[in-house]
């Protein structure tokens, strides 16, 4: 079968810098996002299950000095902003967001690289804070703006339909394992969504966005890895 | 002297033979784009999370220079085959399997799953179409092994072995044929597509049973693995039998449809 094989990657690589050929091959993502969807609920786990010490996923803590200004009081100035297409904008300090009802779920992070891990998270449901600043009709899509970049000027970014965004495991968690996020883990707000790929849960958040399009937004994908070529739809 | 005519008989429609080709190429994609996403995380766990303790196969580099793999706790040396090889940028580095076997032929994860995403669906398409024009004509009865067959199998392995002059009476496939059909085309094959789909977050949400009956996510990976070794060793002996029993009949008939019967 190698004999068979050799030269599959030579092959590919003719294909991969041909525009129709790659636009081809995203067809299997509306096909997926289709068959597969956002339904049901992802396992929850016991405590025994949990990983004391998580795996960090994506990058450890932001070095730009917002970031370390931040973290240095302990996020006492830090604001959540909520904005764009709402009927009211929100800006949520810790202690606002602490105040919410809280959700605790044992849920297992699948990281697209393969690997997978389980933490116990607890935060506010993404659902409740938009109830909070009413969604505007013609909002569409939540994006996440982060307070992390990769060192060449592009910033994270992650984005939600609203339907995956009012998911009841749609988490903006503030504790991991019953202590509060550390700044590798996200601190002090990060996404969790343990429907879809560990991408999707962005860490760092400064900002949610409503839009009706992020045609408009950095390269226009809907997220930091999906302008790099990972699927929008990341439930697989 | 004239040698009697040949006698042909239509064996395969054209839905068969086009499913069948693109099959081949969508294996052997699936393959390659696969062992591309393998090498994203190259371990493979029998556990729902990731856990070094349960771990089956990790293949790695502890130091430049040098691969190894691990398999059921038993590490060997394999530098150059596994885990330190080409990285298909003209130079070698700490890549499970070598560049020349992925796709892409170098480290891309989000490529690889874009080839793998878009050839399991035209897979899964090249299965129903089999299924749709084999059960027109009638054949995939004659494929499908009934308990009727079972008491054949072992008189069918006897006459390979030389043990028995006949064969054992049976249709169009003998019934280690239709054994390995079954198998293949109706287990194998469709427990490669669920563990597959198993190992999905968005899957496991909607039939968290399925994820947990294959033992989860990390455990789901490794059958999703195995279930490809499996395919790879029916294509194996598969294209072994095609090379060693008539083999220009066969390729006609899976080109043109063709086969011919009185075949000396």
């Amino acid at each position: 079968m190698s004999a068979a094989l050799s030269g599959c990657g030579p092959v590919s690589n003719a294909l991969v810098n041909n525009g129709a050929f790659q636009k081809l091959l995203t067809a299997a993502e509306p096909l997926n996002h289709a068959l597969i969807g956002t339904r049901g609920l992802a396992r929850e786990y016991r405590d025994g299950d949990v990983d004391r010490t998580f795996r960090v996923n994506g990058f450890s803590t932001p070095s730009n000095s917002r970031y370390q200004t931040l973290a240095a009081s302990g996020f006492a100035g830090y604001r959540l902003l909520v904005d764009g297409a709402v009927e009211r904008r929100g800006a949520f300090d810790l202690h606002a967001l602490y105040a919410m009802p809280q959700q605790t779920q044992i849920t297992r992070h699948d990281c697209v690289e393969g690997w997978s891990a389980i933490g116990k998270w607890s935060g506010v449901r993404l659902a409740d804070v938009l109830d909070a600043v009413m969604p505007r009709g013609d909002a569409r899509y939540a994006v996440f703006h982060c307070m992390d970049d990769d060192g060449q000027g592009h910033a994270y970014y992650e984005s939600l339909d609203l339907h995956q965004a009012r998911h009841p495991q749609a988490l903006l968690a503030l504790r991991l394992n019953d202590a509060p996020l550390d700044p590798d883990h996200g601190a002090p707000v990060r996404l969790r969504v343990p429907t879809q790929l560990g991408y999707k849960s962005a860490k760092w958040i400064a900002r949610v966005e409503l839009v009706g399009s992020f045609a408009n937004i950095a390269a226009g994908q809907g997220g930091y890895w999906e302008d790099q070529g990972y699927e929008w739809y990341a439930g697989i | 002297m004239s040698a009697p005519p040949k006698t042909f008989l239509y064996r395969y429609s054209w839905l068969t033979r086009a499913s069948h080709w693109l099959w081949v190429l969508a294996f052997a994609v699936l393959v390659s784009s696969g062992l591309q996403i393998f090498n994203a995380s190259p371990n493979l766990d029998a556990s729902d999370k990731s856990d070094p303790a349960r771990r089956v196969l990790a293949i790695g580099s502890p130091a430049d220079g040098i691969g190894t793999t691990t398999v059921f706790g038993r590490t060997f040396t394999t530098t150059g085959l596994l885990g330190w090889t080409d990285d298909g940028m003209g130079d070698r580095g700490a890549h499970a399997f070598p560049a020349w076997l992925t796709i892409p032929g170098f480290q891309d994860l989000s490529g690889g799953r874009r080839w793998h995403f878009f050839f399991a669906w035209i897979a899964a398409f090249c299965w129903l179409a089999w299924i749709v024009s084999t059960a027109r004509r009638g054949t995939l009865r004659q494929m499908i092994l009934l308990p009727s067959d079972l008491p054949k199998l072992w008189p069918m392995q006897a006459y390979y072995f030389k043990l028995r002059k006949e064969p054992p009476p049976h249709g169009l496939y003998n019934p280690l044929q239709k054994a390995a059909y079954t198998t293949i085309g109706f287990i194998v094959a469709p427990l490669v597509v669920l563990t597959g789909l198993a190992l999905s977050p968005g899957i496991d949400a909607i039939a968290q049973p399925l994820t947990a009956v294959l033992g989860g996510r990390q455990f789901a990976r490794l059958w999703h693995f195995t279930g490809m070794l499996l395919l790879l060793g029916f294509f194996a002996i598969h294209v072994f039998q095609v090379a060693t029993q008539n083999v220009v009949n066969q390729m006609r008939s899976m080109i043109t449809g063709w086969y011919q019967t009185n075949e000396t």
